[in-house]
């Protein structure tokens, strides 16, 4: 029991609370603009984890340097999946339900593809490097400086964002795309640039977390799939398009994570994870913390 | 005019189906063993996928978990391998699934849309990672399973519930019972208000989609001869069932067929040199058919007969 309170959890916690808001906030921006559901999000986060990997071993540059270019590559991935496969169907004025299960078939391929692809090219065997990896000591707790690092920087993504989405023009017409999609347009809103965007940012976004994660993490061509399980369950839990809703359930899923599993044991977590997964959908689809408002 | 009335009487139908299978089960047995091999796991897509095709095809629900009937069926027969016997487990995994598929039906099926197609993805994984909880609790990771079937015996079985759900796709497709799930898949809501049991038919579909494949699942294991949570599972079977579905066509009897001959011709071509390149280019030709081909090659079929129908009058 005395190990629930120590702070080693509770920093634990924070780390994967980080990361999962990082993540899951990729989705929402994403499904919250364009309505798609990205069944290739923690893809992205491998993409990412590959890049730093690549970054670190082949120049030494910092995987943390590295990820400003990690994330541009897959905002760029990000924008040209929008040309090629969403721009026509987002246009062609097919009902929603139709438009989302479409496009969960669609990067369903796209993961697919994406998968092989890697394996092809760097083979399937897991790879990880050092970087970091230090331990520090703040009071009782042990915590590595990639953790740390971790933390820092998912957290200042996360704040950065926030203000962008409150503070700017720019940012504003993101949330009102989310609230709205027929009154975004009619008050001059830019919606395709306004998408282009947010896909570019939610891509982009999804690929610094899987540089971050690679520091501590092995990597492997089908590392995504549980990244994308979990980010799902967070932003339906913080109700699907409610991007400050998905950043609380991503600590909150992080926090019944660790300390469940300290309760139990280490193979309890994916049935958890599933099962809150299951849970969540059946009982609250609408979400823990309430919906955003639906166009 | 006599096309259209040929197409009303289910005996040409039934013919071909029966013979079509009797055909390839001979000639695969005739050719040896590794076309053995191929065939059964011709028959064992088809009946997936037809099964599958009964109740997401019919009624636009797209169910990700399909993989969670197989897999009990399989556990099933696995675990009472030796104690119960073949032909009385087999069905016994099936009737397991439905009754899997029966229970969870009801909340199941109150959720619509992307969240229905990402909740049965889940409530399979969800099951697996029990299961494989259960079994390594009780230190049976994997379970060996000797003195199984012959090939050729798994093979006859196989094809027959190949068979078996391609008539029932086929004649639910003209039946009441199938115009009402076809309502539901129009429109839901209005359907309910011009009286069609919705939700009776919906659990009806959904429960009778999971039995072959639970007897599918319980035959398979006997091929692999050892059991593994993990792969009997794997959330793949789901996903291929679906690519099949959507290459071939879904909510036509001949849709699954002609994916599974597509999905398992390319597989042959490239499955033992290249695995990688089979699931990429399955990947393109999933996103290409749903961009440009959203009924499958049996509604490019139907429209090139249409358009060439057209051209002649």
């Amino acid at each position: 029991m005395e190990s629930l309170l120590s702070g080693q959890l509770l920093f634990a916690a924070l780390v994967l609370g980080g990361l999962y808001a990082l993540i899951a906030l990729g989705l929402n921006l994403v499904y919250g603009t364009m309505r798609l559901l990205n069944i290739a999000h923690g893809d992205l986060l491998m993409i990412g984890g590959y890049g730093a990997f690549w970054c670190f071993t082949l120049t030494g540059i910092s995987p943390l340097l590295g990820l400003p270019i990690i994330a541009a590559i897959t905002a760029g991935i990000g924008i040209a999946l929008y040309f090629l496969l969403f721009r026509n169907q987002l246009s062609s004025g097919k009902p929603i339900p139709q438009i989302e299960a479409n496009s969960l078939l669609l990067f369903f391929g796209v993961s697919v593809v994406t998968q092989n692809v890697i394996a092809l090219a760097f083979s399937a065997t897991p790879r990880a490097y050092r970087y970091l990896d230090d331990v520090y000591h703040i009071g009782q707790v042990a915590m590595t400086g990639n953790r740390i690092a971790t933390l820092l920087i998912s957290l200042a993504c996360l704040i950065s964002i926030i203000l962008i989405l409150n503070r700017t023009m720019f940012g504003m017409s993101i949330k009102a795309l989310i609230q709205n999609r027929d009154a975004a347009r009619v008050v001059g809103i830019n919606v395709e640039r306004v998408q282009l965007t947010s896909i570019a940012l939610g891509f982009g976004v999804a690929s610094v977390a899987g540089g971050l994660v690679s520091m501590a993490e092995q990597i492997s061509p089908f590392m995504g799939f549980p990244f994308t399980i979990a980010s799902f369950v967070v932003i339906i839990m913080g109700g699907l398009g409610n991007v400050f809703g998905g950043i609380l359930a991503g600590f909150l899923l992080a926090f019944i994570e660790i300390y469940a599993v300290a309760l139990t044991s280490a193979n309890m977590r994916s049935i958890l994870l599933y099962g809150i997964f299951v849970a969540v959908l059946i009982l609250r689809p609408q979400g823990l913390l309430g919906k955003a408002r639906q166009s | 005019m006599t096309k259209a009335s040929m197409t009303h009487t289910p005996i040409p139908a039934i013919a071909a189906t029966l013979i079509g299978a009797i055909l390839i089960v001979s000639l695969s047995i005739f050719m040896g063993s590794y076309w053995t091999v191929v065939a059964l796991n011709l028959f064992m897509w088809i009946a997936l996928t037809q099964s599958w095709s009964l109740f997401s095809g019919m009624t636009g629900y797209i169910s990700l978990g399909h993989v969670v009937a197989y897999g009990i069926g399989a556990y099933l027969v696995a675990t009472t391998f030796k104690i119960i016997p073949l032909w009385l487990s087999i069905p016994l995994g099936g009737l397991a699934a439905g009754v899997f598929a029966l229970i969870v039906a009801i909340p199941v099926l109150r959720v619509r849309g992307p969240y229905f197609v990402i909740l049965t993805f889940g409530l399979a994984e969800l099951v697996k990672f029990i299961l494989l909880y259960t079994e390594t609790t009780f230190g049976k990771s994997s379970r060996l399973l000797f003195g199984a079937p012959k090939t050729e015996t798994l093979l006859y079985w196989v094809a027959a519930l190949a068979v078996v759900a391609t008539l029932i796709t086929y004649f639910v497709g003209r039946s009441r019972f199938g115009k009402g799930l076809a309502a539901v898949r129009e429109d839901e809501t209005a359907a309910e208000t011009v009286g069609v049991p919705v939700t009776r038919l919906k659990v009806l579909a959904f429960a009778a989609s999971a039995v072959i494949p639970g007897m599918v699942g319980g035959l398979m294991t006997m091929r692999s001869t050892y059991f593994d949570v993990l792969q009997v599972f794997n959330p793949t079977i789901s996903f291929s069932i679906v690519t099949m579905a959507i290459i071939g066509g879904a909510g036509d009897a001949r849709g699954p067929i002609l994916g599974a001959l597509f999905m398992l011709g390319l597989a042959e071509l490239l499955w033992s040199t290249a695995p990688q390149l089979y699931f990429i280019l399955l990947g393109l030709f999933l996103i290409g058919f749903v961009l440009f081909a959203p009924n499958g090659m049996i509604g490019l079929i139907k429209r090139r007969k249409r358009s060439s129908a057209g051209v002649a009058s």
